[in-house]
């Protein structure tokens, strides 16, 4: 049975820019022949493959199809991707290929091609009750990892009084110094220039009512209670805590982490408890610290603007600042706050991935939970103390 | 009578072992020996579980069933001091050194020995550099680890691995990255020790003259199988073993004529 094509007497011919093949069909069988240029620059697998998929679609009869090469074809890695696709694609739907005809050098590459393991598939997003699964496990993990930190953190920092940790107090000393003093010039700038700014909003405002001289309780009270610890805190979670987060994540990029577990190091002991300590002794300091600066802000633009004198100025501060609970609800937050900022910068160091795209994103997620969380956590503060009447 | 003192010889026996990284399964059921004093090479290709079976056995990756007996005492079972306690017997050298960037050599070898003994400061110094003098690093005791090569720091690694006097010594591709001379430099020092010192070497490596040179025993990790495929002396391996694929891996995959 020698017959061209029940269809048609006329070969096939799928045609793009340059590169060609013909068709020709023989009852269940067909034979395909490639011609002219198959390379990258010219695009022609683009075309091609629509015109295969047509054939295709159009003779579902066909069983087998024999590919053959013209003597003049050009072609490149476009020819051999066209060829392993029409593979697939003929195997999937059950049907054989014939690729005796090709070139040694081509059927070799389409050897190689062939793919061994089943590909995963990624990224493919899809509603189904097997997504809320894996949201709901990432969930329960994370949850369950957060919670064994912050119990290794705190057995940790109970062995510290018994004697058997392996903190070093070297490594504390160095990271006072590193988020204490070398925290001042930044601290001092800021809060100096939040108490300018608030005694110059102040200012307008009080003067309507004739009692500027308030604005020495306004600095005081906003910067003791509120501001100083709230920026020093939102600071600290920017150097500090970002800091913690890059350190220990490049230490665990670089199986430094690693390295310690295999001595019998804890990282929790040698690395994370002289930072989180250091910081939650620093932090209630610098607070200290930038409630005064604060005030000095005030105080600049009142002696300076307002024409008060140096003494009325500190006279009307000391009237404002009848109760010490003013401060210590201030020191009682930073203290918090210092917490959050070491525990959060240090969990997210020791629980990045192993590649510098995610040591930037726990670097990055460090500073925003961690000042997330320190708004939250000031806010209920703000409502539990009104509430239980402290004031 | 003969068994038991094999039997006595045995510092690490791994049994029945699973390795997986979540769902991803590493590693089946493997099973082996290492005898004191001896150098066990762990070979096989790129990706088929070496690091992983490593890992597993210097207490980072925690099997997904089977056993770890150093001593008789299963790593993954016993108590956190236990475990801490065969820790001590460890060193171990990780593929890129993996020293403390923000310490220098001599801090670096200096942090076990300062942990776990009651020296005094100026021992601990001399000693921190007679190690690095050991895997010809002297001089540079007061480097920091950025101010090194590859091969510098992995030699250093390995002094820091060698600090505490270990029983077993880990090392994860100790010649990979480095020039002839001192991989082959390196492949000495690892006989010397073994010999003069009576450590047990537990080597990952695919460099084969390497692994000709230090091997008295070697397991062939598959990757295809996920199973170990064949064990023994890679000279005996490289001629007798039953699976092509053993034989093929230590000839570089030359095919093997037959007469």
């Amino acid at each position: 049975m020698n017959y061209e094509g029940n269809i048609t007497n006329q070969p096939m011919q799928g045609e793009s820019q340059s590169s060609y093949f013909g068709f020709v069909m023989e009852g269940e069988n067909a034979s395909c022949t490639l011609s002219g240029d198959w390379s990258i620059e010219n695009n022609s697998g683009f075309e091609a493959r629509k015109e295969w998929s047509l054939i295709l679609g159009n003779y579902p009869a066909i069983q087998v199809i024999k590919f053959k090469l013209d003597s003049k074809i050009k072609w490149d890695s476009t020819l051999v991707s066209f060829l392993h696709k029409c593979r697939n694609d003929l195997t999937a739907s059950g049907k054989s290929i014939d690729f005796h005809g090709l070139p040694a050098g081509l059927s070799k590459l389409l050897d190689l091609s062939k793919a061994t393991l089943s590909e995963k598939k990624q990224n493919e997003f899809s509603l189904s009750l097997e997504l809320i699964d894996e949201t709901i496990n990432y969930f329960r993990n994370a949850t369950l990892s957060i919670f064994s930190f912050f119990g290794d953190w705190v057995l940790s920092v109970l062995r510290l009084f018994t004697g058997r940790s392996q903190t070093r107090f070297q490594d504390f000393a160095n990271s006072c110094r590193a988020c204490g003093a070398s925290a001042l010039p930044i601290v001092t700038l800021i809060s100096f220039l939040t108490g300018l700014t608030m005694a110059f909003v102040g200012s307008v405002q009080l003067e309507k009512f004739n009692a500027k001289i308030y604005v020495a309780d306004l600095v005081c009270l906003a910067m003791v209670r509120e501001m100083g610890a709230l920026m020093v805190a939102i600071i600290m979670a920017g150097r500090t805590g970002a800091a913690f987060a890059a350190e220990i994540g490049s230490m665990k990029l670089n199986e430094e982490i690693d390295s310690l577990r295999t001595f019998g190091i804890s990282p929790m002991e040698f690395l994370i408890i002289p930072r989180t300590l250091s910081l939650l002794i620093m932090i209630p300091l610098l607070t200290i610290y930038a409630d005064v600066v604060g005030i000095l802000g005030g105080l600049v633009v009142g002696t300076m603007v307002m024409d008060f004198s140096v003494i009325h100025y500190f006279e009307q501060t000391q009237v404002a600042l009848q109760s010490m609970w003013e401060v210590y609800s201030g020191l009682i937050k930073s203290v918090v706050f210092g917490l959050i900022i070491g525990l959060v910068g240090c969990y997210k160091g020791m629980h990045s991935g192993n590649d510098s795209a995610s040591l930037g994103r726990a670097v990055t997620a460090s500073v925003v939970v961690a000042v997330t969380i320190i708004v939250v956590v000031d806010a209920m503060f703000e409502v539990s103390f009104s509430y239980l009447d402290l004031r | 009578m003969m068994n038991n003192s094999i039997e006595e010889n045995v510092i690490l026996e791994v049994e029945n072992l699973n390795l997986a990284y979540d769902d991803y399964q590493v590693l089946e059921n493997v099973s082996f020996t290492a005898k004191r004093g001896n150098c066990t090479v762990l070979m096989g290709g790129s990706g088929c579980g070496k690091s992983t079976l490593l890992k597993s056995m210097v207490g980072l990756l925690s099997p997904v069933s089977g056993k770890i007996l150093v001593d008789t005492l299963d790593l993954w079972a016993v108590d956190q001091d236990q475990k801490t306690s065969i820790l001590k017997k460890y060193g171990v050298l990780f593929q890129g050194g993996a020293l403390w960037g923000s310490m220098n050599l001599i801090e670096n070898v200096s942090l076990p020995l300062e942990t776990y003994t009651e020296l005094g400061e100026s021992e601990i110094n001399d000693l921190a550099r007679y190690k690095l003098n050991l895997v010809g690093l002297s001089g540079y005791g007061d480097f920091y680890p950025a101010q090194l090569s590859g091969g510098m720091r992995k030699r250093a690694g390995l002094a820091r691995a060698m600090a505490l006097d270990p029983d077993i010594l880990f090392l994860d591709e100790p010649s990979a990255g480095l020039d002839p001379i001192n991989s082959n430099r390196l492949d000495n020092l690892i006989n010397e020790l073994k010999v003069s010192l009576g450590i047990t070497f537990i080597v990952v490596t695919h460099e084969l003259p390497s692994i000709f040179d230090i091997a008295d025993d070697s397991i062939f990790l598959d990757g295809q199988t996920k199973t170990l495929l064949d064990h023994g002396l890679p000279s005996h391996l490289k001629e007798n073993s039953e699976h092509e694929r053993v034989r093929s891996f230590l000839r570089r995959g030359t095919p093997i004529i037959k007469n």
